[in-house]
């Protein structure tokens, strides 16, 4: 594993009776592209201007290659911090703009203007250099944003909602370009998210944030696949709840059901938790699983790759969700009201305390 | 079929200037090029020795005696406003407008009130001089009223508020991001209000600055009580030239060069305020 090159300790930051970053403590690494991933007011900005500079903590501090900046003002840190309104400087140019922050640091004038050059070139916004950011499409400007940032070469960059003001396709396509550009400047990127989407496709770890404390940190596949808590589980992807009760040693869902799956520490006999299961783990083909529930097709939703049912069940208060891949629906007659089944592994259940 | 209402809207006020506005200018226009009566009166013959008049050296002084006194208190003036529009705008956003309301309180009594309450702070034995006495300043102090300085002060002191106004605007409209941006990029507070800040308000201080210097420059009441006839603005020699000299196309062609100027510098403002206009639509 690579050192270390944020390291944030026990920080917090209150507003008032706010405590918008609570006791937070996390290492980002060189290189790495990581999330801050939360709802809005889960603190996910606050922690974001505390390590660009713009706020100070009340205590803990932040650790940049292994020396305090908590107290260093924004222009003395090698930080830089891309906004969520992009905050172009509207009376200059593009490539005025870009070169700002290169000017800040008494750069000769040809170096400037040939790193300008080149990371206008990697932006592939050469041609509108002369342009005033209110003469740019949204796209663009997120780029220029993004390479005013980039052309200090900083040691961390920050990015608030670097893609919440783009329309759904144009974000998809940068959702790659910006892991691109990550790699090729390899510069570490801080991304604040609240779209879980996004974190999943960019981050290499992402960190889940409520209430200003830290949830759970791991990798996609691991936020993903193995939720430590309730909120986190319903915060990624869709998940199904089913209310559980521990009877002896088995959990017994609302419908009288059994199931198996691994009990958290602390459950005692007849208290209440619930069980997750995504989506895409229940099958209809449901034999070769001893988790089983029964209900009936309330609707179906066809989306081309797949097809998403919603089955009332005793078992749940909410319609259960299944995806079925287009080979499993395949031969498989299902129409609204038919009365189904459908199962899981035990391994693919989480189940949480309440 | 385009909406018809407002020129409906429009057409009291439209009516109102045209008749009080407009065709008053139109004919002090016109006046400017007849001749004097000799005993006062107008003469209906066409001629131009009134507008060679208004730049024979001695009023053609008078009227860059009254730009360089319009330009000090524009400048003074905008200085002062700017800094507290400037503070104003950094305060908390729900103390903001008790504070605006304190700036334009003076405007709630009348313009001559606060002029002559001038004259009681400024003159012989006024309160100005009684405090350097009460201090301990024995010697002999300067007259401080009736003279260039005490129109510029009046002057200021009555047109600040606007300033305030004209530079809160576009200062509270800035976006705080755009300064934080620039800190992140490594300016100092300094060199972002130099760079950033003052070129994005630059529209205020301009509506600022010609707002002052256009009611300065004709100003005829501030310059007679506070400067004590000692000399004269071009809003003087106006008002005598009608009202004592008798001489209105005169008085009509001075009026004319006025509004000229006047007419320039809005025009330049108005520019102005386009060019940095783009400075105000990229805040979303």
């Amino acid at each position: 594993m690579s050192k270390a090159l944020l390291s944030i300790r026990d920080t917090s930051k209150h507003f008032g009776t706010v405590r918008a970053v609570d006791e937070i403590s996390l290492d980002i690494m060189e290189n790495e592209f990581f999330a801050l991933l939360g709802a809005s007011g889960s603190g996910k900005t606050t922690l974001l201007r505390l390590l660009g500079g713009f706020e100070f903590p009340d205590s803990g501090s932040i650790l940049l290659d292994g020396e305090d900046i908590s107290r260093i003002p924004p222009n003395h840190r090698p930080i830089n911090l891309m906004f969520q309104s992009y905050a172009l400087f509207p009376h200059m140019s593009v490539a005025q703009n870009i070169a700002y922050g290169l000017e800040m640091e008494k750069l000769p004038r040809p170096e400037i203007d040939a790193r300008v050059n080149e990371v206008l070139d990697i932006i592939q916004l050469s041609g509108l250099a002369q342009r005033k950011p209110d003469q740019l499409s949204g796209g663009q400007r997120q780029r220029v944003a993004l390479a005013r940032a980039l052309v200090k070469r900083p040691r961390l960059l920050l990015l608030d909602e670097p893609l919440g003001a783009l329309d759904k396709k144009l974000r998809s396509e940068m959702q790659l370009e910006l892991k691109r550009i990550q790699d090729k400047f390899g510069i570490t990127f801080i991304v604040v998210t609240h779209d879980q989407e996004e974190a999943l496709v960019m981050a290499d770890r992402i960190a889940i944030l409520k209430d200003g404390q830290l949830l759970q940190c791991g990798s996609p596949h691991e936020i993903y696949e193995h939720p430590q808590t309730r909120y986190a589980a319903g915060f990624i992807g869709t998940m199904n709840f089913f209310p559980v009760h521990l009877s002896g040693k088995t959990l017994v869902m609302d419908d009288g059901g059994r199931i198996s799956a691994a009990i958290p520490e602390g459950l005692t006999e007849g208290s209440e938790a619930v069980a997750a299961v995504r989506p895409e783990r229940l099958h209809l083909a449901h034999k070769a699983y001893k988790n089983k529930l029964t209900g009936r097709i309330s609707a179906i939703a066809y989306h081309g790759l797949d097809l998403q049912l919603h089955i009332e069940a005793a078992a749940s208060p909410q319609p259960v969700m299944v995806r079925l891949t287009a080979d499993e629906a395949e031969g498989q007659p299902l129409s609204i009201g038919d009365d189904v089944t459908v199962g899981w592994s035990a391994e693919n259940t989480r189940v949480f305390r309440d | 079929m385009a909406d018809r209402r407002p020129i409906y809207l429009m057409s009291p006020a439209l009516a109102w200037l045209t008749a009080f506005m407009v065709v008053p200018c139109l004919l002090i226009l016109v006046l400017g090029f007849f001749r004097r009566g000799i005993y006062g009166g107008i003469e209906y013959t066409f001629t131009l020795e009134n507008m060679a008049l208004v730049f024979d050296p001695l009023y053609a002084g008078i009227f860059l005696k009254s730009a360089v006194i319009a330009g000090l208190a524009a400048s003074i003036a905008v200085v002062i406003g700017y800094a507290a529009a400037y503070a104003i705008a950094s305060m908390p956003a729900r103390r903001q407008p008790i504070l605006l309301f304190f700036a334009v309180l003076p405007f709630w009594s009348n313009y001559l009130v606060r002029t002559y309450a001038w004259i009681v702070l400024l003159n012989r034995e006024g309160l100005i001089v009684a405090l350097a006495r009460y201090l301990g300043f024995e010697g002999e102090l300067p007259s401080m009223l009736y003279t260039e300085s005490a129109v510029v002060v009046g002057l200021v002191y009555n047109y600040l508020p606007f300033v305030i106004l004209a530079c809160y605007a576009p200062l509270s409209r800035l976006n705080t991001e755009i300064v934080e941006a620039s800190r992140d990029l490594g300016a100092s507070g300094w060199t972002t209000f130099r760079r950033i800040t003052l070129p994005m308000t630059v529209p205020g201080i301009a509506t600022g600055f010609v707002f002052v210097f256009v009611l300065s420059i004709g100003n005829f009441v501030t310059p007679a009580l506070l400067g004590g006839g000692q000399f004269q603005m071009i809003g003087n020699l106006v008002y005598a030239q009608f009202l004592t000299a008798n001489d209105w196309p005169f008085g009509a062609a001075l009026s004319m060069v006025l509004i000229a100027i006047m007419m320039g510098l809005l025009t330049l403002q108005t520019f102005a305020t386009e060019r940095a206009s783009g400075a105000r639509r990229v805040e979303g």
